[in-house]
């Protein structure tokens, strides 16, 4: 068992030497790994976590199976413990991008230990045709991949970010910025999960000016303990975000959505849909804010977070978060949560399907609203496949 | 085609169905009449096997084999249909891939192979022309938004779909105006066969002007107190049901 001071301590040697890493470092020594008592990490005691469950001394020794990769044309971003190995990785000739020194990020305690530990940002520019797709492959007991992408006017982009740990016991931490200038789209897709044993802390943050448009979808499945800090800033007029979540959790799963969208121009539009599923002795949590500034007139902001829970072991924490400056808006939150209709499974069994797919059926139904915007059909199969398979 | 002795039943320790017997042979249309409460629809709900009720007594042979054995989707496998007096709505699963799914689970069971998608959407243009319903109706999600009479009519569709041996219309015509009664019944009359039995649940007589039946039933506290022929519907439009408990106090 380590203490938090020894956590750093620990880690002290691992601190980039870039300026920006350096002073990251301070800024954490400072304020510290969020204990217990913080309001932001009220459900998921991650100081517990790294404290207990991490394995401080994991190397890393697993090897990459490209079995893993997506089929679907693109380029395909392999990063392995947090740094981009481009010899694993297939790369269409548009795609334009660089591996850069670490510039300043942002400054909640988790983003200051990417700055301060990650080697490298990778800087990706629109103007590729085809999606990219990003594999993080950790095997070490802290891997801190950062990722900068930056969509300019007009252009539009999209990725999507899997998350492969094989070690248990190993911690991830990534950052992706997005800058996403006028008239651009980004869209985001996120699966991550699998192992039972695994932590991570991904933050994903998304700068969008005027007109531009940003997706995400975040479809999260089984692991030790998971944080998504999701936090669109809409930046101009006319702009929108769109935040999708889907949470399939079973065992002793821990999946926490923790997301803000911060309306800061007139005209712009926000659209936020969460939905578990939570199977056995799992626990979701969802925290969703919405900020309306005074000069963000005329903003729509909607947010819904449905859940439903399979087991009477399963925990569900959720808590939406208006903050409105502004007088002329519109805002709406709403959350449920309970079981599968009984009903409908019965009109489903009437009708000839057994009670598993007639399960299955109303499930993937559920989630199915999730897939919303997710231009990949690899993507959408795959997560469809996981409710099958979770229900089988 | 069913033959039920005895059938009792019971939701939350209340008896409901306290004796039902009732013999129904292919080619044949029963209607089962009786006043609210009086366990038409539990009637109905037991025999689809809803598992909210417990059968406390009797027997229920079906072609042969006892019906209470099978769990709801193996009942609809061998060929009974309930229609629902209030069909549910599921969002995000559309009609079309609902039955498709049905569809292709009951030939699994009687070890057919799965419709192709060509085969399928033949069979759907057929089924829809049967019951005059639109494929904009299917292709949105299951009953969802749907009016009173486009609930029924996606029933009957589900119903021409399925071809089963014994079809029971639960309160079929409750909600609906007298356009979507007999688009429904007619329905109903074009899918019916010598091979193929038909129970009709209902309160009122109307929808039997448009569904003759063989034999009339009525239900009144858990019992079977009357059967005759479709005359005995006509006599409960005109005197109402009081008569039938009078003289069921009297015994």
């Amino acid at each position: 068992m380590i203490k938090e001071s020894d956590i750093l301590s620990s880690l002290e040697p691992l601190v980039s030497d870039g300026s920006a890493s350096q002073e990251a470092w301070k800024m954490l020594s400072e304020v510290g790994i969020p204990q217990k008592k913080s309001e932001a990490y009220k459900f998921t005691p991650i100081q517990s976590i790294l404290e207990k469950k991490v394995d401080w001394s994991l190397g890393s020794k697993k090897i990459f199976d490209p079995e893993r990769m997506y089929k679907t044309e693109g380029s395909h971003l392999v990063f392995v413990n947090g740094n981009f190995d481009k010899s694993l990785s297939t790369i269409q000739e548009d795609l334009s991008y660089t591996l850069e020194e670490v510039q300043e990020g942002k400054h909640d305690p988790f983003s200051l230990l990417n700055t301060a530990l990650a080697l490298k940002e990778l800087v990706i520019n629109s103007g590729t045709k085809l999606p990219i797709f990003i594999y993080h492959f950790n095997s070490a007991a802290i891997s801190s991949s950062r990722i900068i992408v930056k969509v300019t006017t007009g252009d539009s982009i999209q990725i999507v970010e899997k998350l492969i740990t094989d070690s248990e016991h190993s911690f991830t931490n990534s950052y992706i910025h997005f800058n996403i200038e006028e008239n651009a789209f980004a869209y985001h897709s996120k699966v991550q999960g699998y192992n039972a044993n695994t932590y991570t802390h991904e933050s994903v943050f998304a700068e969008v000016r005027s007109n531009g448009h940003f997706y995400n979808n975040t479809f999260s499945f089984e692991s030790g303990m998971t944080r998504n800090n999701l936090s669109i800033n809409l930046n101009g007029e006319n702009c929108e975000g769109h935040m999708y979540g889907l949470f399939l959790l079973d065992k002793k799963s821990h999946v926490d959505n923790n997301t803000t969208v911060d309306h800061t121009k007139p005209n712009s539009y926000s659209n936020e849909l969460y939905k578990g599923i939570l199977d056995e002795k799992s626990t979701g949590v969802f925290n969703g804010k919405i900020y309306v500034r005074q000069d963000a007139q005329k903003t729509n902001a909607f947010q819904s977070n449905n859940n439903i829970l399979l087991s009477e072991d399963a925990t569900l924490h959720t808590k939406p978060q208006l903050e409105i400056w502004a007088d002329d808006v519109k805002c709406s939150h709403g959350c449920t949560t309970g079981q599968l209709d009984e009903d409908a499974i019965f009109y489903l069994r009437a009708r000839g399907i057994d009670q598993t797919s007639a399960k299955a059926m109303l499930l993937q139904a559920f989630a199915s609203e999730t897939l919303e915007h997710v231009k990949i059909e690899e993507i959408e199969r795959e997560v469809l496949g996981l409710i099958d398979q979770k229900l089988s | 085609m069913i033959s039920i002795n005895n059938l009792q039943a019971s939701i939350e320790d209340k008896e409901i169905l306290k004796g039902i017997n009732l013999e129904v042979k292919a080619g044949e249309v029963h209607a089962i009449m009786g006043p609210n409460g009086s366990g038409k629809s539990t009637l109905a709900s037991v025999l689809a096997g809803r598992e909210e009720y417990e059968v406390t007594g009797g027997t229920v042979d079906y072609n042969g084999e006892d019906l209470l054995e099978f769990d709801p989707e193996e009942r609809a496998q061998k060929g009974i249909f309930l229609a629902f007096q209030y069909p549910v709505e599921i969002p995000g699963v559309s009609t079309t891939n609902f039955m498709k799914t049905a569809i292709n689970k009951v030939r699994e069971s009687r070890g057919e192979k799965a419709l192709d998608a060509v085969n399928f959407l033949k069979l759907m243009k057929e089924k829809m022309k049967l019951v005059d319903i639109d494929q904009s109706l299917l292709s949105r999600s299951l009953n969802e938004g749907f009016s009173g009479g486009e609930k029924k009519r996606n029933e009957i569709f589900q119903m021409a779909m399925l071809e089963p041996k014994l079809a029971i219309l639960d309160e079929t015509d409750s909600g609906l105006d007298i356009d979507a009664l007999k688009i429904v019944a007619d329905g109903v009359n074009k899918l019916k066969s010598p091979e193929n039995a038909t129970i009709v649940v209902t309160h009122y007589q109307r929808l039997l002007d448009y569904i003759v039946p063989d034999y009339v039933h009525v239900l009144y506290n858990g019992r079977i107190v009357k059967s005759g022929d479709k005359s005995l519907a006509l006599e409960l439009e005109k005197k109402g049901y009081d008569w039938i408990k009078e003289e069921v106090a009297l015994v």
